[in-house]
């Protein structure tokens, strides 16, 4: 009996576990609070890339807005909302206080690397610190399924496989773009883009059964077909980035 | 129930009105009842290339809007038996097509003909969407050139989410390759795509090959479709085309360099 109560006790602890982790997050950053223009951005950035963006969680910039009333900016994240971001956090700043915090139901965190990101580039996501530690939703699985393509990706298509690995079985043509949060195969030719790491993970690696891109990136860190040199392409190419520069070998 | 074939390519000027020509002749010489459709309205051309623009009375866009009916509009074809002509509208603009008048159209050809061969106009505009939306199965046109494959490309792609079978889930309809305007000669010299270099990109099986040849282009000009110049080189071409399209065999012809048969072609053609 006793030890039956003590396995019961050691269960309810189970329920939960606080970990630290390092998280890497994009920043939006608004530089207007007018909900008719952040409308028209918005609706262009989300057009852009749909895939990419939607759901996407970021964390809110607004220090470039100076003094805006509070209601004013409860009506600007609900359209920043509207558009499919979901918002977790506000980088702390001179707008972005307290009494905002708690009028808006975000925390306030503090991130470091600020700066650097405009706002014209591609959502090229920021490394972050261990900020607050972040509640992560409970995931049913730990492992993202890769997403796998078995059929050709073609000139003007896009593909991106959110949170994971993309496989493609077949090639990637010109004027077609790949995406990834993780690595990227491509078992046919690679003749179009491939962006592996879009949300900022470094180590991820670009495999490729035939390497002719027109674009090669992993990180934010890109290479156009101009910069890839005739020898670097070939039969079973590993792209892989070192530092900031974009490395190519044979595997 | 017809089986709806769209001849299409993305880039212009790549043959695909010849071509839709060329294969709903030789079908209907199979025997098969055929109707082809000009989907390219406001820029009708199929009525010229098959020599019937002069009993053009009622037109796509008419039966459409229910100005006429289907029997009115379809002109019999003089030179072949079982073979009908739908022409397009030169008047209008592509958005007269409308999504259920098409399908109301094309559902009622269907009844009648085994076959209906779907014109598509260049581009990836509604025009082309609306060709090819109701398509069982589409042959892709290209020339051995890189902005004509890369268009072909593209358009393999908007077949494969945008017919009303992708949309229901049912997958990607069929497509095949034909590759037009071959030159053996000028693939040889580096001046041209080869067959494996454009089925390396497209990855698509390939139904047929056919030459570079001044018998297309008188063929057009007469008005006579250029299967029916049967001593021809791109006529036999096609006729194998069509022969592969039902299945049968064939061996790829007029795809190397023959000395005796080029300059044949040269001074024959």
């Amino acid at each position: 009996m006793p030890r039956d109560s003590a396995r019961a006790q050691g269960d309810a602890l189970r329920a939960i576990e606080l970990k630290g982790r390092m998280m890497l997050v994009s920043i939006l950053r608004l530089h207007s609070s007018d909900p008719k223009e952040l409308d028209i951005a918005l609706g262009a950035r989300m057009a852009e890339a749909p895939d990419l963006m939607r759901d996407m969680p970021v964390v809110l910039d607004i220090d470039s807005l100076g003094q805006v009333a509070v209601p004013d900016l409860l009506v600007a994240f609900e359209h920043v909302r509207q558009h499919g971001f979901k918002l977790i956090g506000l980088q702390k700043g001179e707008t972005a206080t307290q009494p905002l915090a708690d009028a808006s139901g975000l925390p306030l965190l503090v991130l470091s690397g600020k700066g650097a990101a405009s706002p014209a580039a591609t959502p090229s996501p920021k490394p972050a610190e261990p900020a607050a530690p972040e509640p992560r939703p409970a995931s049913p699985a730990v492992h993202t399924p890769t997403r796998v393509i078995t059929q050709p990706v073609r000139s003007g298509q896009q593909i991106y496989a959110r949170g994971g690995d993309l496989i493609v079985t077949g090639a990637v043509s010109a004027g077609a773009e790949v995406l990834a949060d993780g690595h990227i195969h491509v078992y046919g030719a690679l003749r179009g883009r491939a962006l592996a790491g879009v949300r900022g993970l470094v180590s991820a690696q670009i495999f490729c059964r035939r390497l002719d891109a027109e674009l090669i990136a992993i990180g934010g860190h890109y290479r156009i077909s101009e910069d890839i040199l005739d020898h670097e392409r070939g039969e079973n190419r590993l792209i892989t980035l070192s530092g900031e520069t974009i490395r190519i070998t044979e595997i | 129930m017809a089986r709806i074939v769209v001849i299409t390519s993305g880039k212009g000027g790549v043959g695909k009105t010849t071509t839709a020509a060329a294969i709903a002749t030789g079908l209907a010489m199979q025997g098969r009842k055929t109707a082809v459709v000009d989907f390219d309205v406001g820029l009708r051309n199929l009525d010229l290339i098959m020599g019937c623009e002069r009993r053009v009375v009622y037109d796509f866009v008419n039966v459409i809007n229910g100005d006429a009916n289907l029997r009115q509009a379809l002109i019999k074809d003089k030179r072949t038996e079982n073979l009908f002509i739908l022409p397009a509208s030169q008047t209008r603009d592509k958005e007269a097509l409308t999504t259920e008048g098409v399908e109301r159209v094309l559902g009622e050809m269907s009844k009648e003909f085994d076959f209906v061969v779907c014109d598509s106009p260049a581009g990836i505009e509604h025009g082309a969407l609306m060709a090819s939306y109701f398509a069982d199965e589409a042959i892709v046109v290209t020339n051995p050139e890189v902005s004509s494959v890369r268009d072909s490309d593209r358009m393999l792609g908007i077949l494969a989410s945008k017919t009303r079978k992708a949309e229901k889930g049912e997958g990607s309809i069929p497509a095949k390759l034909l590759l037009t305007r071959y030159s053996p000669a000028r693939v040889e010299k580096g001046e041209m795509l080869s067959i494996e270099d454009v089925q390396d990109i497209l990855s698509i099986d390939l139904l047929g090959v056919i030459p570079e040849s001044q018998a297309v282009l008188n063929a057009s000009n007469s008005g006579v479709p250029v299967v029916l110049d049967e001593e021809s080189d791109a006529g036999q071409a096609y006729l194998d085309s069509v022969a592969r399209f039902l299945g049968e065999e064939r061996p790829y012809r007029f795809t190397t360099i023959q000395k005796k048969g080029f300059f044949g072609r040269l001074f024959g053609g």
